[in-house]
């Protein structure tokens, strides 16, 4: 499968990546949609039934930011982007690096890789939760090349989305490419693609905050602002901005933190539910403990309500499994990925429970 | 779409080439320059057969953009031979039976060298760790630990006596 | 002549394969990584359907498409074929309908890939959408709407076997256990994807395409060149298959795949040479794997243990194409003896179509998921009845040399040493029952054929064909159809034409599977090439071998059959002190340089052969290097050749009743497994620590590579046992990609220690039998069991995934109800569900789309639906 055919633009500089993302991502912009693009009454392109060549696309966005391209390369293979501009940040050296800050906190570059997070000593240290999460990402040297970026940005996946053209031809496409329906969920409108990224849901718990540049300068978020809860629109940047950087805060430096993820193979494989749970003690007592979930919802999710249930109390097994019981109806899989969604649910009832034991400990 | 002149530097060697944007290095590698060690085995990114180095780093070429990587340091299976002779890792892994088909070979050599090098003396966990970067469908990977045992040791054997 | 019994020099040393460094240096060259000058790439358009008629097809726009070549259609070569001589239901490229998504249609040739996937998505293709089946035991029903109009009910083959008096047999039984086991498909996920370069010679003559040269990834080039022939109607002497490195096969290139033919075809149309490499996704759709298996297994035991009987009913959803169909669903049958003596065997077998990918050959072929079936069973049994399951399986042991109720030839038999060796190292009898909770072992057993003993063409050919030409440099070339494919082909015959001759082994240089230079062999598949294309080695080596010591007997003064022939020596047995047999054989005492080349320099020139040994002759020889002997056999006969080849015995060919040709081989191997487990009670993942493994290959020729291919074996049994699982709804794979179809990583793939038994085959070259395919049969029910005795639960469907274990611990505990499986349980399976036994999908699935290949307007009657 050959990628689509762009022009690729490397900048070296942060400045240099913005002026082409505004230069190249607007929608009046001569490069833009091509002309048989057609949509349908809801906006959406929509495959005709006797019309099997490909004339009819989702909306796309014409420039593409690629920064690892461990998730973008095969996508782009199987035609799930073809854009006309694809920005390289492999060269932009400022945007990579763990910087603690005066105040404990700390700021990490968007480009920093996933093995660079999962071997700094300052993050093992400070902020375990991200490092074991880290540490989880698909496979040693995937880790090599994906980032915290990217990881966060990560396109949300599903069994009936990631797949050829030829493939998703045969089902007739869905909704969030080049079709009208979701076969997950049919009779709706929404999409239910899975976010499958495992640092956000230890982001979350952290109360990380990111950064994010456009035209306009940069402004900073909290992460779970970030996500929309929507498989398809699952992220709010747009297509000119950039994210840059990731902050974690003081306040949340030296919870104990633990992740895991629900995987078939030990290795390679992308979360088939991950939990991500903090926690700080004093004494025999919880002070404080989040709990973050991914894989199981469009987006990654911090369980409501945990604080609120355990702190102040000492833990034990039927608080622990109180707090899995909570995630668990957090949790709302569907048939976006190996394993049945009742059994995935199951695991984030299993896994909080454990997780929040072992943080305990 | 119109082709770009880059300069690769390959085992030590710097190519000229002119490639489209959308070139993979795994196709440059394979298609330009002939240097078809490295395989293609999926579609997708997961099985690490095309697994070459860049600047010292394992990564997998066919999620890699050629033209991105100029100015970066390449290493491929080609470039490990050393001296015109088998590497240490080369012996062994034909000597303990780490290669049987051979497919993923390159790819996991490639992923070994970048173990070895950041961790001269690895323990079990730790290559098991490492090679579960590239799969494998002949081996069942056993005979893989024991050729890197191997190789470590004779490498290290290679420094005592040099001393 | 006198081989030195049982003390080899090169034969049971652990030897680097031949082409090890090829491998590792990369230098070693697969079939993508050739181009030839001029050369197009191909791309095959693909079906979107599962079941529906062409009724048109316009490649006009794709043809205009600037860099586009040429587009081939089934119309270009509408010959049908198919591995099997009952099964050519297959063309290259569709004729007139397709069967399942991802059938092939037409293939685009251009300049380059990218172009010709654009010019694929020009191809307009209008389709009459049919009912499909995906369920084999619902497609069994069907009246119409047939994927094939000659095979009514969509049953390919049905096959109804009794060996001495099943019902009798059950009479006799004090238990009996009788249940359903569901077995899921798999496939072969070799690393490399498959890939043809094909290319034409203009004939000097006639100035038009003459002569075609095919480059491909097969385990059998000799049969490739024979469809070859057949849908290009070409002669077989005109076309020229070469098999350069093949990336793993495991029986998924065992057969004719369709880009092999298409490749050719595309080659044809286009007058250029064309390559076509499948995408993993094309790898997935040619699949050729294992299928879907239901198993409804009786078994009775006497309570000393003793089994009286056993019946098997078996569907294979076989997918949309006969391929090696006939012959799986015999093996199924056949297998279930010559492991165990079972007097009385009933089997009824099924193999069905269904429209998806045409399942065929995958290690084991034919017996792994009976076998899971069959073990499980007998480990019921034996917890029923109250004995050991190691000691259940010593006391049904064969008593060989004997032929089997089902009239398979048993001779050398190493099952007795396998599980009193597995049962030693796994501290059977210490640690059984003995582990803590959540821990368990388990044993199970298998066998495989070392090779069928009849060819899928029923001929009196010769299934191998040795050839071995020694020059007058003493470099030994051995002429080989059998195909590496990474099992150690091309070693195993270097290492036999080595021990043969007595010469070394970088002596020897192995030219194979050219069909130009290399006689017939039937390839690379069954287990069948060291027992086969190893005796015609053997063979052929003798030949040459007698030639040698012909001249050199008379060179010596001495009777050519005292001459001993090792470490490249040639010597008499009678001579005594330095020259004595011993002393030569003493690998220290190899012939120095000077000594072992008879080319050097004499008296300022350089000099080779003869005449340099008439310089150096002085009267008869006490011993002769080896190139002295092959000069002066040269001399004496004119030309150094031989030739060997092999045909199973007679005898070894099997009983006579219908589907009797399928089971019968010259030689079986054993193997008996213990597999450690442990359970995590709470998520239902199941982790194995430890396999041993013990395997009677006959003789070790390379303990690295035996103890490989046993690893290897084990290793692909717990895929399937654990992770593997091809996943289907409506006829689309949700999994055709090395992510989603989980094949194990290196952090869950245990320890294996392979165990190596030697029963020397009387027939076996140096008595060695199969060691590649029988071990892996073994591992599933070795898991399975092991679960058992962990955690108490028995699963009867396969892969054991977390939620199916998982499943099965709620439902014995009783415990909160949760229904993680969609209401199919693991430990008693009612059936296939729609989409194919996997457990993702609820129900019939969501409404579909308009233009959704599973839509069906109108269901038809006894359909899918």
């Amino acid at each position: 499968m050959s990628l689509p055919q762009f022009r690729l633009l490397r900048p070296r500089t942060l400045g240099e990546a913005l002026d082409f993302l505004g230069k190249y991502s607007g929608h009046e912009s001569a490069h833009t949609l091509p002309a048989q693009t057609s949509r349908g009454p809801d906006g959406r392109g929509r495959p005709s039934p006797h019309e099997h060549s490909r004339g009819r696309l989702s909306p796309q966005v014409p420039i593409q930011v690629i920064a690892g391209g461990t998730d973008l390369i095969p996508s782009m293979r199987q035609k799930l982007f073809e854009p006309e501009y694809v920005l390289d940040l492999r060269g932009i050296d400022e945007m990579r690096g763990i910087r603690p800050a005066a105040d404990g906190g700390v700021a990490i570059g968007a480009l920093t890789t996933l093995r660079a997070i999962e071997t700094s000593a300052f993050l093992q240290q400070h902020y375990p939760v991200l490092t074991e999460a880290a540490a989880t990402v698909a496979s040693p040297v995937l880790r090599n090349m994906g980032t915290i970026g990217g990881n966060i940005c990560l396109d949300t996946r599903c069994l009936w989305y990631n797949q050829s053209l030829t493939w998703r031809k045969g089902c007739g496409f869905c909704i969030k490419k080049d079709g009208d329906l979701c076969h997950v969920a049919p009779g709706g409108t929404k999409c239910w693609a899975t976010f499958s990224g495992d640092t956000p849901p230890a982001l979350l718990c952290l109360n990380a905050e990111i950064e994010i540049a456009g035209p306009s300068g940069a402004r900073r978020i909290a992460l779970h602002e970030f996500y929309t809860g929507l498989g398809d629109n699952y992220r709010k940047l747009q297509p000119n901005e950039l994210v840059t950087r990731v902050f974690l805060p003081a306040a949340l430096a030296d919870y104990r933190g633990v992740y895991r993820k629900l995987r078939v193979r030990g290795s390679i494989d992308y979360p088939l539910a991950g939990v991500a749970v903090v926690v700080k003690r004093s004494n025999e007592h919880i002070d404080d403990a989040r709990v973050g979930i991914t894989a199981v919802n469009p987006a990654p999710v911090l369980v409501k309500g945990v604080r609120e249930m355990v702190a102040g109390k000492a833990l034990d097994e039927t608080l622990a499994e109180a707090v899995g019981d909570l995630a668990a109806k957090t949790a709302k899989p569907l048939t976006t990925s190996a394993l049945t969604p009742e059994y995935r649910r199951e695991m984030i009832r299993v896994f909080t429970k454990r997780a929040v034991l072992a943080a305990n400990n | 779409m119109n082709k770009e002149l880059i300069e690769l530097r390959v085992n030590g060697r710097t190519h000229e080439v002119a490639v489209e944007p959308s070139a993979l290095l795994l196709d440059v590698l394979r298609q330009e320059l002939g240097l078809t060690g490295s395989k293609r085995g999926c579609d997708d990114s997961s099985c690490g057969a095309c697994t070459v180095l860049v600047d010292g780093v394992a990564m997998m070429s066919c999620a890699l953009l050629a033209a991105s990587c100029e100015g970066q340091e390449i290493t491929t299976i080609e470039g490990v031979s050393e001296h015109g002779s088998l590497a240490a890792i080369q012996k062994a892994y034909g000597d303990w039976g780490g290669a049987q088909c051979g497919y993923c070979t390159p790819g996991f050599i490639m992923t070994v060298k970048s173990l070895l090098a950041e961790n001269p003396d690895p323990s079990e966990a730790e290559v098991r760790d490492a090679l579960s970067s590239n799969l494998c469908r002949c081996t069942g990977y056993n005979q893989m630990y024991e050729a890197i045992r191997s190789a470590v040791d004779a490498e290290r054997k290679g420094i005592a006596f040099a001393k | 002549m006198t081989r030195v019994n049982g003390n080899f020099s090169i034969i049971g040393k652990p030897t680097a394969m031949v082409d090890a460094a090829e491998k590792t240096t990369g230098a070693g060259k697969y079939t993508d990584d050739f181009s030839v000058p001029g050369m197009l790439v191909g791309k095959i358009l693909h079906s979107p359907y599962p079941h529906a008629r062409i009724k048109r097809i316009d490649t006009s726009r794709a043809e205009k498409l600037e860099g586009v070549v040429a587009v081939a259609i089934g119309e270009d070569a509408p010959n049908p074929y198919g591995i099997l001589p009952v099964g050519h239901d297959e063309h290259a490229l569709a004729l007139d309908k397709v069967r399942y998504v991802g059938d092939n249609v037409a293939c685009v040739v251009a300049v380059s890939e990218a172009i010709a996937e654009k010019a694929l998505e020009l191809i307009d293709v209008e389709y009459e959408v049919l009912p499909a089946y995906f369920d084999p035991e619902e497609s069994m029903k069907a009246e119409t709407d047939l994927i094939h109009e000659n095979k009514p009910h969509n049953l390919e083959k049905d096959y109804h076997h009794a060996f001495g008096d099943p019902e009798k047999g059950f009479a006799e039984a004090d238990h009996i256990a009788e249940a359903r086991f569901v077995s899921n498909e798999v496939t072969h996920a070799a690393m490399e994807p498959h890939s043809t370069l094909a290319s034409f010679e203009l004939d000097p003559h006639t100035g038009e395409l003459g002569r075609l040269t095919v480059w491909s990834s097969t385990q059998v080039p000799y049969y490739l060149q024979h469809k070859l022939s057949l849908v290009l109607e070409m002669p077989m002497q005109q076309i020229r298959v070469i098999k350069p490195l093949v990336g793993g096969g495991f029986g998924g290139k065992s057969e004719v795949i369709p880009l092999e033919i298409i490749a050719a075809i595309a080659a044809r149309t286009a007058k250029a040479p064309v390559k076509i490499t499948y995408t993993r996704e094309e790898v997935f759709w040619a699949h050729r794997g294992r299928p879907r298996t239901i198993i409804d297994l009786k078994t009775g035991v006497t309570n000393d243990g003793r089994i009286t009987a056993v019946k098997a009913r078996v569907v294979q959803d076989g997918g949309a194409y006969c391929s090696y169909g006939v012959v799986t669903i015999l093996y199924s049958g056949a297998l279930l003896g010559a492991l165990y003596d079972i007097p009385n065997i009933q089997y009824d077998g099924y193999r069905v179509l269904t429209n998806k990918p045409a399942c065929g050959a995958m290690r084991g072929h034919g017996t792994v998921n009976v076998r899971f079936a069959f073990e499980s069973q007998l480990d019921e049994l034996a917890a029923k009845i109250g004995i050991d399951s190691a000691e259940l399986r010593q006391r049904n042991l064969l008593q060989p040399p004997c032929i089997t109720v089902n009239g398979l030839r048993v001779q050398s038999y190493g099952l007795p040493e396998c599980i009193e060796k597995t049962v030693e190292r796994s501290g059977w009898k210490q640690r059984k029952g003995k582990l803590p909770k959540g821990r368990g072992l388990g044993i199970a057993c298998s066998h495989y054929v070392s090779g069928a003993a009849n060819s899928i063409i029923r001929s009196d050919m010769p299934h191998s064909t040795v050839n071995i030409k020694i020059d007058r440099d003493g470099g030994v070339v051995v002429y080989t159809g059998a195909s590496e494919i990474g099992q150690g082909s091309d070693t195993m015959t270097a290492q036999i034409a080595a021990e043969t001759l007595g010469c070394s082994l970088s002596r020897v240089r192995v030219i194979a599977a050219d069909t130009d230079l290399t006689p017939i062999d039937i390839g690379s598949y069954s287990s069948r090439v060291t027992f086969m294309a190893g005796n015609a080695t053997l063979r052929a080596a003798d030949e040459v071998k007698k030639r040698i010591a012909a001249a050199a007997g008379k060179k010596m003064g001495c009777a050519a059959e005292d001459l001993i022939f090792r470490n490249d020596r040639v010597f008499s047995k009678n001579s005594t002190g330095s020259l004595s047999a011993d002393a030569l054989a003493d690998k220290s005492v190899r012939p120095t340089q000077a000594e072992a080349s008879v080319s050097g320099r004499v008296e300022g020139q350089i000099l080779r052969g003869s005449l340099q040994q008439k310089r150096k002759e002085e009267g008869p020889k006490e011993s002769m290097t080896f190139e002295e002997a092959v000069v002066a056999a040269i001399d004496f006969h004119g030309a150094l050749t031989g030739t060997g080849s092999y045909a199973p015995p007679q005898d070894a060919r099997g009983g006579k009743h219908k589907g009797a040709g399928v089971g019968p081989s010259p030689a079986y191997s054993y193997s008996a497994q213990v597999a450690e487990v442990s359970v995590d009670e709470d998520t239902g993942e199941v982790t194995v620590h430890k396999v041993w493994a013990a395997h009677d290959c006959g003789r070790a020729l390379n303990p690295v590579s035996v103890e490989g291919q046993i690893i290897g074996s084990v290793w692909m049994g717990m895929g399937q046992a654990l992770t593997e699982e091809m996943v289907w709804k409506d006829g689309m794979l949700m999994n055709p990609g090395l992510l989603e179809y989980r094949s194990p990583s290196s952090v869950e793939s245990p320890a294996v220690e392979p165990i190596i038994v030697e029963s020397v085959d009387p027939e076996g070259p140096f008595g060695a039998k199969e060691c590649s395919e029988g071990s892996l049969a073994a591992t599933i029910p070795a898991i399975a069991n092991a679960i058992y005795d962990a955690v108490g639960v028995r699963l009867h469907e396969c892969p054991f995934t977390p939620e199916r274990v998982l499943a099965a611990l709620r439902a014995k505990k009783n415990a909160k109800a949760l229904n993680l499986t969609e209401g199919v349980d693991p430990t008693a399976p009612v059936s296939f569900r729609e989409h194919g036994g996997a457990l993702w999908f609820k129900g019939k699935g969501p409404e579909r789309h308009a233009m959704d290949p599973a839509r069906r307007e109108a269901p038809a009657a006894g359909g899918a639906d």
